[in-house]
């Protein structure tokens, strides 16, 4: 099976999947048109990836910057794989990153802990500069 | 014509308006706009989370009109947008045409957002967010409910009948 790569572009972000490192990123921006679309081949990666797993730790970096409202549902759907995974024995830890001052970033992370049950949730404060 | 650029800029400053875009609204276009806007307002020692919202609104409505603006040429979708500052906030117009027969719908579904203080958007978001999208919808059917939510008042809106088969929908989003 294959790592997950795709470059960022202005409106999507950058996906890195390491499955040798067990690491999972997704950093910067994500308003896609269709986010659907963009989203498809990182559920599918995460399907095959998840069938494959052991007891390994695995460790997914969420570092978005700004995401539109549609994106907004499809990251929850994100989580709730990653949370059906670990329910399902997985060892999963996922860090929610967010800036300083952006308390909208912050609010969305902590939303995301609430609703989920199984993985480990983090949020964490990136200073800048 | 000529001439009246001049005034047509200077009608637009004395609303408060530094940004405004009348006509097709593509995605490529929304990521300049996004990031001009940033830059601009950065350099006005904006807060992080206010330039944030302002972006976000800008793209949400750049994005409605992408999807639902009844004024199309192929597959451009036309409409304006406009950004401004007044009394200490900035605030995003958008307005685009749409067919009279979903006027009522989109009223009713604005109304309600409008009667919602914002622990009660915050929960209709989460719980819209959960649902499947409404068919009519192209996105999420999130981006008035986030609208709503990250502005500092309640959204202003308003139908304006055009002919028998188009009326302009604007509205007014206060961050």
């Amino acid at each position: 099976m294959n790592n997950l790569i795709i470059e960022a572009t202005k409106y999507t972000p950058e996906i890195v999947f390491d499955r040798e490192k067990s690491l999972l990123e997704i950093r910067g921006k994500s308003y896609p048109e269709n986010t659907s679309i963009f989203y498809a081949p990182v559920f599918e990666w995460l399907e095959e990836y998840f069938e494959n797993a052991g007891d390994e730790k695995i460790t997914v970096n969420m570092e978005l910057i700004y995401f539109n409202s549609s994106s907004s549902k499809i990251l929850m759907d994100f989580c709730d794989v990653l949370d059906a995974a670990a329910s399902d024995g997985k060892n999963i830890m996922v860090n929610w990153i967010y800036e300083e001052d952006d308390e909208d970033g912050l609010e969305f992370g902590e939303e995301f802990q609430e609703d989920l049950e199984s993985v480990t949730f983090n949020l964490v404060q990136k200073s800048i500069g | 014509m000529l001439s009246d650029l001049y005034e047509f800029k200077k009608d637009l400053s004395k609303r408060g308006v530094f940004f405004c875009l009348s006509g097709p609204i593509s995605q490529n276009l929304v990521a300049e706009i996004g990031s001009t806007l940033e830059q601009k307002m950065s350099l006005e020692d904006t807060s992080k989370s206010t330039v944030l919202r302002v972006f976000s609104t800008v793209v949400e409505n750049a994005q409605n009109i992408m999807r639902y603006s009844d004024e199309k040429e192929e597959t451009l979708s036309l409409g304006i947008i406009a950004v401004g500052y007044e009394g200490n906030h900035y605030f995003v117009l958008c307005g685009n045409m749409v067919e009279n027969d979903k006027v009522e719908g989109l009223r009713k579904k604005l109304v309600k957002l409008q009667k919602m203080d914002k622990n009660q958007l915050k929960e209709y978001y989460r719980e819209q967010r959960r649902k499947p999208p409404p068919e009519e919808s192209k996105g999420a059917g999130l981006g008035f409910i986030d609208m709503a939510k990250k502005a500092s008042r309640t959204i202003e809106f308003d139908f304006k009948k055009i002919n028998d088969k188009f009326s302009f929908f604007s509205m007014k989003t206060v961050i």
